[in-house]
């Protein structure tokens, strides 16, 4: 799956958000205002890979989302991890290292922040206790 | 298939358990969303009985169906002398159901092998110590792992390592004792062997893993009200506690009829969080129970005044017949 530009990205939060639209309806939706044919190229180039659907109604074309949002994450995260386990062996455990890093720090956080939690009832009860 | 008569009985007692089992048993994976829902809303202790017994309900009341509609009606409404055809649904439900109950069976056994070996290390590596809080003596365990556990189901013994002793204030070391103990007192491993004993839905299919996850989790909560018993200074230690536990690293789970402080790390936050709260006084809690018991009190009545009718007793024939052909 190729990697998605950020108006691309964009552009897919508002189908995602909204469902179906045509590149008028994507123009209203954006935050800043864009030429028509850049939304109608963007448009077009996610039809082409593979992430939008498209139907002619009254001339224009409607598009919609091929996957929804949590399923292109899936299919994203499992082509990255894919990628480098495919990739010679020092890639592999480079990146299960990294993982274990990564969650070894997010549990070391919420540690912290569960005993900054205690400490805050601990003077709150201490507190209370005093006349 | 022609089978004689003690045969076709055992048949189609194995037949009706597994159908019945398998149609509540469905029913009870179908509800665990909105059951685990509505157990929130209980207290920690009642929630965890409300979800055991829904758990272990498609057993027991399939096994009281066989036992007290199926076996009589057969008995005194089938000819004793005929040699009949039993249908290929009838052998085959029945096969599945001696399978379910050998692997409930099998799994059992092997928990409490399992379990027994572990007590047996520990005592054999361990030795018993009076620790802050306990009046019974505490097998405390030399070793770099973490752990602090309740094994054993006929007489738990409350097993812990040395790194945790060091590491536990004495009044943090006595909240996690406290947790270990109400577990103790609510014979939570006697518990995980019925669960382990209570059959699946399918063999080697675990489909109430869900439902026994909810289970061991509002478990885990009923022990810390029950230890910290309102005491906001003793929910503080059992919060640290459990955060200084977390710190040494993870808590392996040695054996599945064994319970730790610490089984599983994705529920720490939730259960720190719990502690935290100022506990509501709640009211009424008795009265509910209460009215639980009244309720299956008069249903249990209920059912065995209608397996008493001869008419229950020939319809069921007339469904065991239908399930023979």
């Amino acid at each position: 799956m190729e990697a998605l530009g950020p108006l691309e990205i964009t552009v897919m939060e508002i189908l995602w958000l909204h469902g179906d639209g045509n590149v008028h309806d994507v123009t209203q939706y954006l935050q800043r205002p864009l030429a028509y044919t850049t939304v109608m190229t963007t448009l077009d180039r996610l039809y082409k890979k593979g992430l939008l659907e498209r139907r002619k109604a009254e001339r224009a074309f409607v598009y919609h989302p091929r996957f929804s949002r949590a399923e292109w994450e899936q299919k994203r995260t499992g082509e990255f991890v894919a990628g480098f386990l495919a990739a010679p062996q020092t890639s592999g455990q480079m990146l299960i290292s990294c993982l274990v890093d990564a969650v070894g720090r997010h549990d070391e956080a919420l540690l912290d922040e569960l005993e900054r939690k205690i400490r805050l009832r601990r003077k709150e009860l201490a507190r209370r206790r005093k006349p | 298939m022609t089978l004689p008569y003690v045969l076709r009985l055992l048949c189609l007692c194995g037949a009706s358990f597994f159908l019945l089992h398998l149609a509540l048993g469905l029913a009870t994976v179908l509800v665990t969303p909105a059951a685990a829902r509505w157990a929130g809303r209980m207290r920690a202790r009642q929630a965890a009985r409300f979800l055991l017994v829904l758990r272990l309900s498609p057993a027991a009341l399939s096994a009281l169906a066989v036992a007290g509609l199926c076996a009589p009606s057969y008995l005194l409404l089938e000819p004793a002398s005929t040699h009949e055809e039993v249908s290929m649904w009838c052998v085959v439900s029945a096969l599945l159901c001696v399978m379910l109950l050998a692997f409930s069976a099998v799994r059992c056994v092997r928990a409490a092998r399992r379990s027994l070996g572990y007590i047996r290390y520990c005592q054999m590596v361990g030795r018993q110590e009076h620790l802050a809080g306990e009046s019974a003596p505490v097998w405390v365990v030399e070793g770099s792992a973490p752990f602090l556990v309740l094994a054993g189901i006929l007489h738990p013994r409350l097993i812990v390592s040395r790194p945790v002793v060091n590491a536990l204030p004495v009044r943090q070391l006595a909240a996690a004792l406290r947790h270990e103990d109400a577990h103790r007192m609510s014979r939570d491993n006697f518990k995980r062997l019925l669960l382990l004993l209570a059959p699946d839905l399918f063999p080697a299919w675990r489909g109430f893993a869900a439902l026994e996850r909810v289970w061991a989790r509002f478990a885990e909560w009923a022990a810390d009200d029950d230890a910290v018993a309102g005491d906001s200074q003793r929910s503080v230690s059992l919060a640290s506690a459990l955060v200084s536990v977390a710190r040494l690293g993870a808590c392996p789970q040695a054996a599945p009829l064994i319970t730790s402080l610490l089984a599983d790390n994705r529920d720490l936050a939730e259960r720190v969080d719990r502690l935290l709260r100022d506990v509501p006084l709640e009211s009424g809690g008795e009265r509910k129970s209460l009215a639980f018991r009244v309720a299956g009190v008069l249903a249990s009545g209920l059912l065995l005044a209608l397996m008493a009718q001869p008419a229950t007793l020939s319809s069921v024939h007339g469904l065991l017949e239908c399930l023979t052909h």
